[in-house]
């Protein structure tokens, strides 16, 4: 059928070892169709995370322009989580130098050019700190109708990591996850609740390196660093929380998804990040989120390994 | 030393199902009640402590019972009626108490109890936690006589008055803080545990049926709070406060798992949240709490029947 059909989207991500193999399912996805990337400051500084989104997708060929976001959060100092993700924001692998230039446009500049020019609504994929999207929708509330849904990656109903109440990509901006949250745009919000479900062993990603090529094997690699990591920390696989944000998108029969009330906690001595999911109804208040809380773990990863075939024939310069 | 009994203080907001757990403390041969003590919560504090009076009239037990906190610490007091009725007793007809009232404050009175049991006394608090927060300040010594606390409040997950808090909490997070920040270990049986520790519609009618003062008694005050519990799709009748009485008695029916757990006293939506540790990365320096998440709901339901009975 005709790219008309595509469903356009944005990549606005801090890579990150998640959300590489986020945006390695987005272009595999034939039902997608990448319009811009953007990098915000999260996992790693905006440097690390920009160059390391502009290797990502000479790796993956996503030929779609890459802006570099803000410095930091709207409001707060930047966190950044280089115990999990390394130095580099995505150690393990070695990776392609990026080969075409980075957008002269800043994030938001290019997001709101990207999302005017497309005759169609946008979805934006948002697997870092939500702040590029707050900003947009800041700066341009005009283009509000032409923004599909957000599905993003951050939260949790049950409980937090970065601390007991919060997950790291609210808490490193959490006036920006309010602006997303209660802009009145559909959010989709894949939070721990499912991404330490959605958990790869050491068997799955031994299937996705068998299928052998380039990208493959990087993503393996990626899949075992990330793996290496949380096993020291105690868990029992590696929860690849970024792909999430993609799969929930093109394939919600994989996951359990829950309408609800869910706002963001700005404040508190211990709650600031924290996603509060209305799980009762206590506040009257009609459901903003469509919360991905569940996953066929088995199709889930499935789904990967039959994204990295995608990438037969392609050939990489390392 | 099998007969040596628990010393136990019971600090409660005199509401329905706070009735139940005195009900049933009095009759675990495990536990020596030294004292009652009532607070502000499910009603105001005159009705909670002529509540209490009135259960031990009912019991035939002669336990002293003080008056404590008639407001949170900080906050301003939210009743609720819509479960337990204008009286606190969902409107169950009880005379009232005829021995005379004690005028000791309920801070006194407890710090005099823990000074008695030589560091053995434990109290189970199932309202806000006005009155141990300002025994904890007005007696800092106090933290060294207590055994352990365990509160019938808060959530690991959730809440019920908010998205984000239980009523308990939510009610006085600051005295709740205090509690947890006392260095008293504190066992928590939160909305986690209490939402599944429910009697069945037919449990508590059955229960009902029987003739006696109390069986009669436990009829009359739950019908209202049995409707409530409807209304919010719980499983059943859930007595709350019973939980942390058994857990004393009975540990074996409950799970959970030690937790650093603190209150949230400034959040704009998550005031009175109890913060775990118990699922993320990162955890709080110290494990001051056990959190009991689940219960043998059977074995529990047929203990409250029991004792309910022996009356």
């Amino acid at each position: 059928m005709s790219e008309r059909k595509k469903i356009p989207v944005i990549l606005d991500g801090d890579p990150g070892h998640d959300d590489a193999i986020g945006w390695m399912l987005a272009k595999a996805s034939p039902e997608l169709d990448i319009l811009a990337v953007t990098s915000v400051a999260g996992n790693q500084t905006i440097e690390k995370t920009t160059y390391n989104a502009r290797r990502v997708c000479t790796l993956l060929g996503i030929e779609a322009p890459v802006a570099q976001g803000r410095p930091g959060p709207l409001l707060s100092a930047p966190i950044t989580a280089g115990n999990i993700h390394g130095q580099t924001g995505l150690d393990g692998p070695k990776l392609p130098e990026p080969e075409r230039p980075l957008s002269p446009l800043g994030a938001v500049e290019l997001m709101a050019e990207t999302i005017r020019k497309s005759p169609d609504p946008v979805t934006i994929i948002a697997t870092g700190p939500e702040t590029n999207v707050a900003a947009l929708l800041l700066a341009h509330p005009e283009l509000k109708p032409k923004i599909a849904r957000i599905s993003e990656m951050g939260g949790g109903i049950a409980y937090g990591n970065w601390t007991p109440a919060a997950e790291f990509n609210i808490l490193v901006d959490p006036e920006a996850a309010d602006i997303v949250f209660s802009s009145g745009i559909p959010v989709q919000m894949a939070g721990l609740d499912v991404t330490e479900r959605a958990l790869v062993f050491p068997e799955d990603f031994k299937r996705i390196r068998a299928v052998g090529n380039p990208v493959a094997l990087v993503v393996a690699d990626w899949l075992e660093f990330f793996y290496q990591f949380h096993r020291s920390i105690g868990y029992a696989g590696a929860p690849v929380h970024d792909p999430v944000a993609v799969a929930s998108l093109l394939h919600p029969e994989l996951f359990t998804i829950r309408e609800m009330y869910v706002a963001i906690e700005t404040q508190g001595e211990y709650c600031r990040g924290t996603t509060v999911g209305d799980v009762n109804g206590s506040t009257g208040r009609a459901p903003n989120v469509r919360c991905v809380l569940d996953v066929n773990r088995e199709g889930f990863v499935d789904l990967l390994v039959d994204a990295v075939r995608a990438y037969d024939g392609k050939e990489v310069r390392i | 030393m099998s007969e040596k009994k628990i010393p136990v203080w019971i600090d409660t907001d005199t509401g329905v199902d706070d009735s139940v757990a005195l009900l049933v403390a009095n009759r675990l041969e495990q536990l020596e009640i030294r004292g009652i003590s009532a607070v502000a919560g499910n009603v105001e504090v005159p009705r909670t402590f002529a509540n209490a009076r009135r259960i031990c009239r009912l019991m035939g037990a002669r336990i002293p019972v003080y008056r404590g906190a008639e407001k949170p610490l900080f906050r301003e007091l939210h009743t609720a009626p819509y479960v337990h009725g204008v009286d606190g007793l969902g409107g169950a007809p009880l005379p009232a108490s005829e021995e005379p009232e004690e005028t000791l404050p309920a801070w006194d009175a407890l710090y005099q109890a823990a000074q008695a049991a030589d560091g053995e006394l434990q109290v189970v608090a199932v309202g806000p936690l006005t009155n141990l927060a300002i025994a904890f300040g007005k007696y800092p010594q106090l933290k060294g006589l207590l055994k352990r606390i365990l509160i019938m409040g808060g959530a690991a997950q959730g809440g019920n008055v908010t998205p984000a808090a239980e009523f308990n909490i939510y009610a006085d997070p600051h005295a709740a803080q205090m509690v947890f920040k006392s260095g008293v270990p504190v066992v928590m049986c939160g909305l986690d545990v209490t939402m599944k520790a429910y009697l069945t519609p037919e449990e508590v009618t059955e229960i009902g049926s029987h003739d006696t003062p109390v069986c009669r008694y436990f009829r009359e005050s739950t019908k209202m709070s049995l409707a409530f519990f409807e209304r919010v799709t719980a499983p059943g009748l859930c007595p709350h406060d019973v939980c942390p009485v058994l857990f004393l008695t009975h540990p074996q029916l409950f799970t959970g798992e030690e937790a650093g757990v603190y209150v949230e006293t400034q959040g704009a939506l998550t005031l009175g949240k109890t913060v775990t540790d118990l699922w993320s990365d990162k955890q709080f320096p110290q494990k001051n709490a056990f959190v009991v998440l689940d219960v043998d709901r059977e074995r529990f339901a047929a203990l409250v029947r029991e004792l309910l009975l022996s009356y």
